[in-house]
């Protein structure tokens, strides 16, 4: 009597072989296997048959071949008589370039975006409200092509007078309709050059020897000793220093600021730097667009760390400023970055809608390489690559997590 | 006596003019202090400066024309034209499409009662309803198709009272009703060939906000429950199961989106027999799905780690199987914790189906571009049309993020 009143699941001598959870799990776990492998083999095998019969081929063979394709924008020298692996890589850097700056700049902007958006002043809460929600929600696309509008209506550099239009500060900063320029170093004489940033990075690195040899001084003596200032101080005399030094060896000094210049009628623009407009736009939009993220995650940080910590530090005296930035942010910081590295993610891969706007990014340049090479292997290495920048990201942020732990968890 | 008196005359005093009304309320939030007080000023010109030039372009400079001649294009793309549905008007298909969309928004009003489906079924309605006395001639917009539109308010009031005072009003019901009524949605705007009125239209001429929003209600409704089994794959102790939901999160996550439709382009076709037949808005909305689902099953996941294992280990103790403990237990929390993340994913669809002209298909921002791009009258006023595709797509996911709030709010999220 009392054995049949137990549950069921008690008596496992009912239980026949088939409803084993091992042997369940197995079953389902190999049959799904199976299945995914049959659905991907059945894929490929008829891709592999389509090539084929359309007589191409799908070794990666043509990578060693002549590109002979001019590409829109190159960051290293590029012609049309490289090879396809060659312009791959052009078209790798063309997306790191995107993806580094636009993440820095996203995230300075989303930053300050961040803090305004919790100002107490009102107006200032409200201009970065009305900044975020516009921005996150409107798709990227539609904003980049807003930017490239915006920009094709800006005047050309010069009219046919020969009159400047497009200047912001004439001499030194250009916007027109087919890009931007502004100032940049550029190296007299590479040795020279070389070794002076070879000089400069040895003296960052005393400098911040020197700032941490400080900052131990001033915790254990209680004497104020500047470490901020004696760090950089240091930095900064051995690179001037070495600067002049150089400039008295060399006859020259090893950079000169080279300024954008208007060349001709044509409105063409020699020295400094020049973006064109597809990269400019591409960057402009990926910011916003991102910073109006990465403005809320920095919001949502902030807001996490306890309101005692802030009145704890204004108790001890610290200014609203120093509470924020030697307070609150290393602490917000734990919670900040996850979703920050992801938003660093994204915006590397919503590079690939550069394509849109004329940018001679990496999925662009693939979809061109398929009308004259395989398409199989050019999708291989495209995806590959991306998935090589986002496992980048991921180390990253695994790197930082590990460190930002709590002590003990 | 006099202490007494001290505290009554001092209880009679008015608060300082300073901290009340409009100066106090100025004083706190705009000018606290000299660095506020710069800032604000700063700010204020900057913010008219803005505003006169931006509503002096609204109101002065743009021509809005632009957008009256798209009109219905906005909306349907090339469907209605000769082409696509040739000799008879197809533009009831889509309309009637429409109606069983506000028909359950009013079933969900009736289910709910107050609340944010209230506000969200009745604006939809009345919005529709007033579509129909748009100023165009009546060769543009016939009798039917504004009568059409305006029967979105009976279909509302018909929902409500279908949800209240008949058997349908369940939750369960509903939700059936409303995967029913896509799917009938997607028949009658798709035809069937040999009925008349009917008559199939290619899913190449499908296009403008339509195309947007059946990619995204699709993308939408499967992207869940696939998110789900991704999640609950990765985190299962079975070896296999666990590496594939791995690979295929982590292959989706870890590529462009364009990268993948353009793969669909190039690659899908060649995986299938040549006569095989292809369509381009299936495979679009397979990949978007699938990508979407990748990024929901991380959301989802962070839902089930952030769970208390408390809450498994007492379902267990209780007697409940594996699989009840999962559905009934872990599940409905986790996912009404990640509830924001989920919105934030569905508004990134909704954003991404922006991507789908790289597959030819032409959607509202492809309507508008194409259409200004082609005629030297309108050249000018590109502006015009992605301002204003930008505040239609603003609409929308401002719509859901808001929805999300309340909901928010309603479940009481963050607070325990």
């Amino acid at each position: 009597m009392t054995t049949r009143q137990l549950p069921r699941v008690l008596v496992y001598q009912d239980i026949p072989v088939w409803r084993h959870a091992v042997i369940i799990q197995w079953t389902a776990q190999i049959a799904s296997a199976i299945i995914v492998v049959a659905l991907v083999v059945w894929f490929f095998a008829n891709i592999a048959d389509a090539i084929a019969d359309r007589n191409i081929s799908y070794s990666f063979t043509f990578l060693s071949r002549e590109y002979q394709t001019p590409i829109g924008d190159f960051f290293i020298p590029y012609e049309s008589s490289d090879t396809f692996l060659y312009a791959f890589w052009v078209a790798i850097t063309n997306t790191l370039i995107v993806a580094v700056s636009g993440v820095i700049l996203a995230i300075l902007l989303g930053i300050f975006v961040g803090i305004a958006r919790l100002s107490s002043n009102w107006i200032v809460a409200k201009i970065a409200m009305v900044y975020i929600e516009f921005f996150r929600n409107v798709p990227l696309l539609v904003q980049l092509y807003f930017w490239l509008y915006i920009v094709q209506e800006l005047p050309s550099v010069v009219d046919a007078d020969g009159r400047e239009l497009g200047a912001l500060i004439p001499g030194v900063l250009y916007v027109y309709n087919d890009g931007i320029s502004l100032p940049w170093p550029s190296a007299n004489d590479w040795t020279v050059a070389l070794l002076w940033l070879a000089t400069a990075a040895a003296a960052i690195a005393a400098g911040v020897a020197v700032h941490r040899r400080l900052t131990r001084r001033e915790s254990e003596t209680g004497r104020a000793s500047h470490p901020m200032l004696g760090g950089l101080l240091f930095a900064f005399v051995i690179g001037a220093a070495a600067w002049l030094a150089l400039s008295l060896v060399a006859g020259d000094s090893p950079f000169s600021i080279s300024t954008p210049e208007p060349q001709g009628r044509f409105g063409r623009i020699g020295g400094g730097l020049t973006a064109k407009a597809g990269l400019m736009v591409l960057v402009v939009g990926l910011v916003i667009y991102t910073s109006s993220f990465i403005a809320e995650i920095v919001r949502a940080g902030i807001q996490s760390v306890g309101r005692g910590q802030i009145e704890a530090a204004r108790a001890l005296g610290l200014s609203q400023m120093d509470a924020l930035w030697r307070v609150t942010f290393p602490q917000a910081l734990r919670v900040v970055i996850p979703p920050l590295i992801s938003q660093c993610l994204n915006l590397t891969k919503n590079s690939s809608l550069g394509g849109a706007i004329g940018y001679a990014e990496l999925t662009s340049v693939g979809v061109t390489m398929t009308q004259t090479a395989p398409a199989l292997p050019i999708f291989v290495l495209v995806m590959a690559s991306y998935l090589a920048m986002s496992l980048t990201w991921s180390l990253i942020g695994n790197f930082y997590n590990r460190r930002m732990r709590f002590v003990g968890s | 006596m006099a202490v007494d008196d001290t505290t009554r005359s001092a209880a009679a005093l008015p608060p300082p003019r300073m901290e009340t009304g409009v100066a106090g309320w100025a004083r706190t939030n705009l000018f606290s202090s000299l660095f506020n007080g710069l800032l604000t000023v700063i700010a204020g010109i900057v913010t008219l400066l803005a505003l006169w030039y931006g509503l002096k372009w609204v109101f002065l400079d743009a021509e809005w024309r632009v957008i009256v001649e798209l009109g219905g294009r906005f909306i349907l793309g090339q469907y209605n034209t000769q082409s696509a549905c040739p000799g008879q008007n197809c533009f009831w298909r889509p309309q009637v499409a429409t109606l069983l969309a506000t028909l359950l928004l009013g079933m969900g009003w009736g289910l709910t009662g107050r609340g944010v489906t209230r506000v969200i079924a009745i604006t939809v309605a009345v919005v529709l309803g007033l579509l129909a006395f748009l100023p165009y001639s009546l060769e543009a917009m016939g009798y039917d198709v504004r009568l059409l539109l305006l029967a979105n308010l009976p279909a509302l009031l018909a929902g409500w009272v279908l949800a209240r005072h008949t058997l349908l009003g369940t939750g369960r019901r509903v939700a059936v009703l409303a995967v029913a009524s896509f799917l009938l949605s997607l028949v009658l705007i798709r035809g069937l060939p040999g009925i008349p009125g009917l008559q199939p239209v290619s899913v190449n001429q499908w296009g403008g906000l339509m195309l947007n929003l059946i990619l995204a209600i699709g993308g939408i409704t499967l992207s869940l429950p696939i998110g789900i089994a991704l999640a609950l794959g990765r985190r299962s102790r079975l070896p296999i199961v666990k590496i594939l939901c791995i690979t295929f999160i982590e292959v989706f996550r870890g590529v462009p989106l364009i990268t993948l439709l353009f793969m669909s382009r190039h690659l899908v076709p060649l995986a299938f027999p040549e006569d095989f037949p292809q369509n381009a808005l299936l495979n679009a909305a397979i990949v978007i799905t699938l990508f979407s689902s990748a990024y929901m099953a991380e959301n989802i996941r962070g839902g089930l780690q952030a769970l208390h294992p408390g809450q498994a280990e007492a379902a267990r103790a209780l007697g409940l199987p594996g699989w009840h403990t999962t559905l009934l237990i872990s599940l409905p929390q986790a996912i009404r914790n990640v509830i924001p993340a989920i919105v934030g994913q569905f508004i990134g669809l909704f954003k991404d189906t922006s991507l789908v002209y790289i597959i030819g298909m032409l959607d509202i921002l492809r309507i508008g571009l194409d259409f200004v791009n082609g005629n030297i009258e309108f050249r000018d006023n590109k502006g015009e049309v992605i301002i204003f595709v930008a505040l239609v797509f603003w609409i929308f996911t401002y719509g859901m993020s808001y929805v999300s709030g309340h909901i928010e709010r309603h479940l009481g999220i963050g607070e325990r």
